[in-house]
């Protein structure tokens, strides 16, 4: 009974734990080593070491713009990466659990106005609602993700919905409200744990997108932190000619997480899907 | 018919609702607006004059509806930089976009159809495998990263496509590339998933039996997944307008996204607000029809 692993669940698993050993150590130095939990330490700004190519004076990945080692300040942006991923997908997807699983059972009161909000966000165009929001407000880590969230939950509750559906006409739920368990207990005890896996799967799928659309705010000059892959992608742009070790590095990184997370959320969802048969010639 | 009146009125009810969302959003940001359009040194006498020109000082309820009629009459004040209208401004910014997202958006529909039905029909050949590497790869590099390369490699190191200009044909095709790359993977992943799905209903084995050419079945199975494709593309026109606009920057076309990126750095509150609604309007009314598309084409989606 037991499936193995495919091949491209087993590459994302490796290219993300790399990814994650990467900005651990990159939390222990700049938090513990070299600076303090409440001051953390940043990279530091040589305008005479400015746009060094990579290989030169001891900076194995060069310099930016302001002369700052390429090693640091990409460390520094996936963390932040890393940080906002986690922090909006956790949230949208307590969220969308919430919302997915009231518009599955609740009463029709709780349910149409919660699948029309569902519908309503799912097909608005959310970065633009993003933009907007993040220019009006400025730009913070804060807003930032509350606007991801408030944009990303409904993907999540879509995909609770229909699982909770599918759960509820099962057996083993008749045989617990039999047996008297209570509404909460019911959803803590038998639904969580039975559409878990699959909101893993979004979770990890998710992220990369928070991910992209938290360095496409970047790129915009809207993102939250001046570390954020997209804002230093805009900064590499405009020194395209100068300096292309920049534009390329930049983007070879976040492609490497943006890749390890989609292989993982692709690799889980075949390991967990029954239609996983798609793939094999019958 | 009554499919159809329904999904108007629906159509009417999310926007009229994202209108409000967008509304809602802009009012009741922190901070005073005009104080935030005119800086932290405005004078005392500025503000109210500003407030009054931007008929801040009504009652909500009232801004509220003359915020509607403002939309649909096409008149969103000023810009406070360049001080022409609204409008105006986005007539002027419109073609690019439209030229760049609409090729773009052809393009990679027909090669994301091809490619997709060619990875399901060799299925776990090597051209499957090609085709799923391939996509894996494109989707990991956004837009702003794929971008900046393209122009390192095609016009840097070859030499082959100009800079970043605008006027010529020349000038379209690598921003056109750079948006085509991510559109053509999504769509051709989803085509073969799709084309898997349909091919093993009964229904196909039952064509072969009534002696049908592969040919035609081919055709049959692509026009079935068809609806899904374009639904697909559907979702995905925030994306193509998101990365329409990040593509302009890169590539210095005067096109909605420099706009929107211009206006942005300035402050320029107005002209962010007009381009973020006239471009939701664009997005719902394509989604629409999108919508009514895929019922004349499988006549199950309105049953």
């Amino acid at each position: 009974m037991k499936k193995k692993l495919g091949f491209e669940a087993r590459i994302g698993i490796s290219i993300i734990s790399l990814y994650l050993v990467w900005s651990m150590g990159w939390f222990i130095y700049g938090y513990f080593l070299k600076g303090t939990l409440s001051n953390p330490y940043r990279p530091i700004d040589d305008l005479s070491l400015e746009l060094l190519s990579p290989f030169k004076s001891g900076f194995i990945l060069g310099t930016d713009v302001f002369g700052r080692s390429l090693i640091e300040t990409l460390s520094a942006g996936l963390l932040y990466s890393f940080g906002i991923g986690v922090l909006v997908s956790l949230s949208a997807a307590i969220l969308g659990t919430i919302i997915g699983y009231l518009s599955a059972l609740g009463s029709k009161w709780v349910r149409v106005p919660f699948d029309l909000l569902t519908n309503l966000i799912f097909v608005f165009p959310s970065i633009l609602i993003a933009i907007l929001f993040m220019s009006f407000i400025g730009p913070s880590i804060l807003a930032l993700v509350f606007v991801l969230t408030i944009t990303g939950w409904p993907s999540y509750a879509k995909i609770v919905r229909g699982e909770v559906k599918r759960i509820y006409s099962q057996s083993f739920v008749e045989a617990s409200l039999a047996s008297g368990i209570s509404k909460t207990g019911l959803f803590l005890k038998v639904i969580i744990p039975n559409i878990l896996p699959i909101v893993l799967v979004q979770v990890c799928l998710g992220m990369s997108g928070v991910i992209i659309s938290e360095a496409t705010l970047g790129f915009l000059g809207i993102g939250g932190s001046e570390y954020s892959f997209g804002s230093n992608l805009s900064l590499a742009k405009s020194v395209l000619l100068e300096a292309p070790h920049m534009t390329v590095i930049y983007g070879l990184v976040l492609g490497g997480l943006i890749m390890g997370l989609n292989l993982l959320g692709d690799g889980f969802r075949d390991y967990l899907d029954p239609k996983n048969n798609l793939g094999k010639k019958i | 018919m009554s499919g159809l009146v329904k999904k108007s009125l629906y159509f009417l009810l999310t926007l009229f609702i994202s209108l409000s969302a967008i509304f809602i959003l802009i009012r009741f940001s922190p901070g005073d607006p005009v104080e935030r359009i005119l800086g932290p040194n405005a004078k005392q006498e500025d503000i109210l004059k500003y407030r009054e020109q931007l008929k801040l000082d009504r009652p909500l309820s009232e801004q509220y509806k003359n915020y509607f009629i403002d939309i649909f009459k096409g008149d969103m004040g000023t810009s406070l930089f360049s001080k022409k209208k609204v409008t105006e401004l986005l007539i002027e910014h419109f073609p690019p976009t439209l030229i760049i997202s609409f090729f773009a958006v052809s393009i990679s529909l027909i090669l994301g159809v091809i490619l997709g039905v060619l990875a399901g029909y060799f299925q776990s050949t090597y051209i499957d495998h090609l085709a799923r590497a391939l996509s894996i790869t494109s989707l990991a590099f956004p837009i702003f990263s794929l971008g900046p390369v393209l122009v390192l490699l095609f016009s840097i190191k070859f030499r082959i496509f100009p800079v970043s200009e605008w006027g010529s044909l020349s000038h379209a095709i690598l921003p056109i590339l750079t948006l085509i790359i991510p559109l053509t993977a999504i769509l051709s992943k989803m085509t073969r998933n799709k084309y898997l799905e349909e091919a093993r209903y009964p229904w196909v084995d039952f064509l072969r039996a009534k002696g049908m050419d592969n040919m035609g079945i081919q055709l049959r199975l692509v026009k079935i997944c068809l609806p899904t494709i374009l639904n697909i593309m559907g979702i995905q026109l925030s994306v193509v307008l998101a990365g329409t606009m990040v593509t302009e920057t890169i590539f210095d076309i005067p096109g909605m996204g420099t706009l929107l990126f211009e206006s942005i750095q300035n402050r320029d509150y107005p002209v962010v607000q007009g381009v973020i609604i006239y471009s939701t309007l664009v997005y719902m009314i394509i989604y629409f029809l999108v919508d009514l598309i895929n019922e004349k084409i499988d006549p199950r989606i309105s049953a």
